[in-house]
C-alpha cells in the first residue's frame, strides 16, 4: 500500500540539469523505444527520436499508430520494454509521470487533467513543490501571471476551471507545466477543441517558447496543415514504426498523409452536382436550454432539403450539440418548432421520430451511441428493434438481425472479428463505422450527424465524409455539426457557423471563406461592421 | 434551560467529531458508512479499557486506536480491493453492532469513575470540537495536503497525473476519519453517557453521517449542523418541555433525518447547481484504479 519511492541517483540530480541550455543541442533522446501489449501486439518497435532545444518536432501518426504509447512513455505513464531515454546526455528511467516531470517533460492532454471543481491557480499548484505546507497564493498568482504574460496567454487565475472554454483550459496546462518548469513540452493534438484564431495564437506563444530554448514535441492524428505551419521537423509513425522524418519545409499535405495511412488519400471529396428537392426540415425559431439550465440555443431557423448538406460550424459549448439533441428529440424544445416534411414533430417522441426516417450519430460515442459491452449485433439492433421488418409482434429477428449487422461490417469496411465480440473491443474509428452505418443503412431521409469524425484519423475521417456524401447522393438531408471549418467548407452545400446559441449567418457553400466563417464562430462578426 | 442547553452542546461536539472525520473521508473520495460500526466499538472498548484499568486516558486512546484499525480496513477493502464502498462500510456497521454487544455484554452497567471536569460548565471535548472544526477548514482550504486531499476526492487521475499518490491520500484520509468516530464513541461512552447497554449509541454513527451531506462538506456548516442537530436531539428527549403533547420522542428522533434530506434535496436540485455548482466530491464512492 504505501509504497516509497526510492530515487536512484540519476533522478536526484535534477537540479541543475537544465543549466546553461544551448539552442540546437539535443534535449531528449529515445533510443530503440519498445513496447509490448499482452497479446503480442508490438505498440512502439524500436522507435527512435531526437528533440533540440528550440525545436518544434511533430509527430505524426494515425490511431492505433503507436503515439499514444510513446507519448505514454515519454512522460512515465508506461515502462517501455527495451530501449533508453536520455535528458541531456542523462539516461533516465521514469517510473511515474512525478519522475518525468521532475526531469523537465511537460504534458498537455487532449482530455484535460485538471480538476474541474478548483480554481485555475489550485490546479496549477496540484503536485507542485510550492504547494508543501501552506498555501502562498498570491505570490504563486504573480509568478503565474508573470509566465502567462511572457508567453502571451491570457489566464484568469481564480475561475474554476468548469467555467472555461475548451481553449482555456489548454492554456491552463500549459501554464500549469511551464510553472512546474517544463523544458521539453508533449502536447497530445494541441489545436483538436480550438477556434483558427485560438490556433493562431497558441502558435505565437509556441514560437516564444522555442525562442527561450524549450523543445515542443506535438502529437498529431489529423489536422495535417496545423503540422506544417507549427513545426520544422516532422516524425511520422505507422503501425508502431518509424517510418519517415521529413522537414516539413519540404514536404506537403499529401506526402504527409500518404506516409501516414500507408495509400494515397483523397483530400478534395468530390462533392456530386446535385438539385435540392424538397425541404425535409424545417427548423422555426427553436430554442432550448442546456444541461445547466442556461438557455444555449437562441431561436434557431433553418432549412435543410433533399440532397443538401447544412454544415452547422462552431466552437464546443455554442449551443451546437443542444440543437442536434433538440432536432433528435432527445432535449425539451423551449421555443420554437421543428417541421419534418411538413409535419410538426416538436413534441414527437424519439421513437416517432426514428419512425418517420430521422438518424442520429451522437458525438458520445461510447456513453450514448453505443453500449459498450453488447455485441455488434445488439449494438445495431439499438436502432431496428421498432422495424418491422426484425421485430414480430415482440419477438426480435436475431438471425436477420445478425446478417444485417455484417452487412454492416462489410459495406462499411469495419475491422472486427466477427459480429458477436462485444462493441468495446472496436477502436475509435471502427466504432464510429458501426454506429454511422446502423443509420444509413436504414436510408434515412435526414441524418443528424454530431461531430462524426472527431478524434478520427484521417483514414477513417476520409471514409465517414464519403460515406455522408454518399447519403446525400441519395437524397437525403444532412444535418452535419462539426468543430472542423475544413470539414464543414469541403462537404457543405450549406453553411452556419454558431456563435452563443445562435446561428450567425447562412451561407451558401460558393460564397464561404474560411475566415470569414472562422471570425463569426469566434464572436468576431458584429466587431467587422455590420 | 442551561443544562438543555449544555447537554446540546456536549451531543453536538460527539457529532462534529465523528462528522469531521467522515468529512476529510469524504472529501478524498471515500464513502465509510460504516461510522456507527466504529462509534461502537470507539465507545464499547474504551469503556471497557477504561473500567478495567481505572484509567480516562487508555480509554480514550484505546477508541482513537480502534478507530485507526478499522479504518485501516475499510480502506483495504475500498481503496486496495476496490470493494464496493457501501457494502464495505455496513458490513463494518453489521460487524460493530454484533461484535461489541458481545464482548460489552459482561460489562454492562455504568462506569463507576470520577466523572471528568468541565470548564466553565461545558466538557473541554467542546472546545477541542471547536478548534478540530478551523484545523479541518484550515488544511483543507489553505494547504497543499488540502488541495491533495480535494483533488483525489474530484479527479483520482488528474492527481495521479500531477505527481500524488491518491493510495497514500485516501488511506490517510479514511484512517483519519476512523480514528475521528472511534474517538467520538470513546467521547460518548466516557463521558456523555457512561452507563454500558446493548446499543446505547442509539444511531448517532448514522445521525453524523447524515451531518456530513447536509454541511456539504464545509466543516462550519457541519458545526452549525452539529449544533442544531444536537438541539433537536434534546427535544426529542423530552418534548413536552417545549411542545406539550405534540408527537412522540420517536418521531422527533427523526427529524435530523428528514432535514438532511431535504438539504440532498436541495444540493441536488438543478437551481442550486446552476447557481453554486456541484458541491460534493465527484470520485465519491468511486474506486481508482490506476492506468
Amino acid at each position: 500500500m504505501f509504497r516509497t519511492k526510492k530515487k536512484n541517483g540519476d533522478i536526484e540530480l535534477h537540479g541543475d540539469i537544465w543549466k546553461h541550455i544551448q539552442p540546437g543541442e539535443v534535449v531528449l533522446d529515445a533510443q530503440g523505444i519498445t513496447k509490448r501489449y499482452p497479446g503480442g501486439v508490438l505498440a512502439n518497435d524500436h522507435i527512435d527520436f531526437k528533440i533540440k532545444a528550440g525545436e518544434i518536432h511533430a509527430i505524426l501518426g494515425e490511431n492505433g499508430a503507436g503515439k499514444t504509447t510513446l507519448m505514454s512513455i515519454l512522460f512515465g505513464l508506461l515502462q517501455p520494454d527495451e530501449g533508453e531515454i536520455y535528458v541531456r546526455g542523462l539516461k533516465v528511467r521514469f517510473r511515474s509521470p512525478e519522475d518525468a516531470i521532475k526531469m523537465g517533460i511537460g504534458m498537455v492532454h487532449q482530455h484535460r487533467k485538471l480538476v474541474p471543481a478548483h480554481t485555475v491557480l489550485e490546479n496549477i499548484l496540484l503536485g507542485h513543490p510550492k504547494s508543501r505546507g501552506v498555501l502562498k497564493l498570491k505570490e504563486v498568482e504573480d509568478e503565474v501571471m508573470a509566465l502567462a504574460e511572457r508567453y502571451g496567454f491570457e489566464i484568469d487565475p481564480r475561475a474554476r476551471v468548469w467555467q472555461l472554454t475548451e481553449g482555456e483550459k489548454q492554456v491552463a496546462e500549459i501554464v500549469k507545466a511551464l510553472y512546474r518548469g517544463a523544458k521539453i513540452l508533449i502536447l497530445d493534438e494541441p489545436t483538436s477543441a480550438l477556434t483558427p484564431l485560438e490556433t493562431d495564437r497558441l502558435l505565437e506563444s509556441i514560437e516564444t517558447m522555442t525562442q527561450d530554448a524549450l523543445g515542443v514535441v506535438p502529437f498529431i492524428t489529423h489536422k495535417l496543415p496545423v503540422v506544417l505551419s507549427i513545426s520544422e521537423k516532422v516524425t511520422i509513425l505507422r503501425k508502431g514504426r518509424v517510418v519517415d522524418r521529413l522537414n516539413t519545409a519540404e514536404t506537403t499535405e499529401q506526402i504527409l498523409a500518404q506516409r501516414m495511412v500507408g495509400r494515397p488519400v483523397i483530400f478534395n471529396l468530390q462533392k456530386q452536382p446535385i438539385e435540392p428537392g424538397e425541404p425535409v426540415i424545417q427548423v422555426e425559431e427553436l430554442s432550448a436550454k442546456n444541461n445547466k439550465g442556461v438557455m444555449a440555443l437562441n431561436k434557431v431557423s433553418f432549412t435543410v432539403r433533399e440532397g443538401e448538406i447544412l454544415g452547422v460550424a462552431g466552437v464546443a459549448g455554442n449551443g451546437q450539440h443542444e440543437l442536434a439533441e433538440t432536432l433528435f428529440g432527445l432535449r425539451e424544445a423551449k421555443g420554437g418548432r421543428i417541421l419534418f416534411r411538413g409535419q410538426d414533430i416538436t413534441q414527437a417522441s424519439v421513437l416517432d421520430r426514428w419512425k418517420l426516417g430521422m438518424g442520429y450519430t451522437p458525438s458520445e460515442r461510447t456513453e450514448v451511441g453505443s453500449i459498450p459491452d453488447f455485441s455488434l449485433v445488439e449494438n445495431v439492433t439499438m436502432n431496428y428493434y421498432f422495424d418491422n421488418r426484425y421485430n414480430h409482434r415482440g419477438f426480435l429477428d436475431y438471425g436477420g438481425l445478425r446478417k444485417l449487422t455484417e452487412q454492416v461490417i462489410d459495406e462499411f469496411d469495419v475491422a472486427t472479428p466477427g459480429p458477436d465480440v462485444p462493441i468495446r473491443t472496436l477502436s475509435g474509428g471502427n466504432l464510429q463505422k458501426v454506429i454511422l452505418g446502423r443509420v444509413l443503412s436504414r436510408h434515412p431521409k435526414l441524418v443528424i450527424a454530431n461531430l462524426p469524425a472527431q478524434g478520427l484519423d484521417v483514414g477513417a475521417t476520409e471514409f465517414v465524409q464519403r460515406k455522408l456524401l454518399e447519403a446525400r447522393s441519395q437524397k437525403a438531408a444532412v444535418i452535419l455539426i462539426s468543430e472542423d471549418l475544413d470539414e464543414v467548407l469541403s462537404l457543405s452545400d450549406w453553411i452556419a457557423p454558431m456563435y452563443e446559441g445562435e446561428i450567425v449567418d447562412m451561407i451558401p457553400a460558393e460564397k464561404a471563406q474560411k475566415d470569414t466563417i472562422g471570425a463569426m464562430i469566434a464572436g468576431l462578426h458584429q466587431e467587422r461592421g455590420s | 434551560m442551561l443544562p438543555f442547553l449544555i447537554r446540546s452542546l456536549e451531543a453536538a461536539m460527539i457529532f462534529t467529531f465523528a462528522g469531521l472525520g467522515e468529512l476529510v473521508d469524504q472529501r478524498s473520495g471515500i464513502l465509510n458508512v460504516g461510522l456507527e460500526g466504529i462509534m461502537l466499538f470507539g465507545a464499547t472498548l474504551g469503556f471497557i479499557a477504561a473500567k478495567t484499568t481505572g484509567n480516562y486516558f487508555i480509554g480514550f486512546m484505546v477508541g482513537l486506536g480502534i478507530g485507526a484499525a478499522l479504518g485501516l480496513l475499510h480502506g483495504f477493502f475500498s481503496i486496495s480491493l476496490g470493494v464496493d464502498q457501501v457494502v464495505s462500510g455496513m458490513g463494518i456497521w453489521i460487524f460493530g453492532f454484533g461484535m461489541t454487544t458481545y464482548i460489552g455484554n459482561p460489562y454492562t452497567g455504568p462506569l463507576g469513575l470520577d466523572k471528568l471536569p468541565t470548564i466553565l460548565g461545558v466538557s473541554p471535548f467542546f472546545y477541542l470540537a471547536v478548534i478540530m472544526v478551523v484545523l479541518v477548514w484550515f488544511v483543507l482550504s489553505k494547504t497543499g495536503l488540502g488541495l491533495q486531499i480535494r483533488s483525489v476526492g474530484e479527479r483520482p487521475s488528474v492527481a495521479q497525473v500531477s505527481g500524488i499518490s491518491v493510495t497514500r491520500i485516501r488511506y490517510m484520509s479514511v484512517i483519519f476519519g476512523g480514528m475521528m468516530s472511534g474517538f467520538a464513541g470513546a467521547v460518548y461512552a466516557l463521558y456523555y453517557n457512561p452507563v454500558w447497554n446493548y446499543n446505547f449509541l442509539m444511531g448517532w454513527g448514522f445521525i453524523s453521517l447524515a451531518l456530513v451531506f447536509f454541511s456539504m462538506w464545509n466543516p462550519y456548516i457541519l458545526f452549525g449542523g452539529a449544533v442544531l442537530f444536537g438541539l433537536l436531539w434534546q427535544l426529542a428527549l423530552n418534548p413536552q418541555m417545549f411542545f406539550p403533547g405534540l408527537a412522540s420522542r420517536y418521531i422527533w428522533r427523526m427529524v435530523p433525518f428528514i432535514m438532511t434530506i431535504l438539504v440532498l434535496v436541495l444540493i441536488s436540485s438543478k437551481w442550486f447547481r446552476s447557481r453554486w455548482g456541484a458541491t460534493k466530491p465527484e470520485a465519491l464512492g468511486q474506486p481508482y484504479h490506476k492506468e
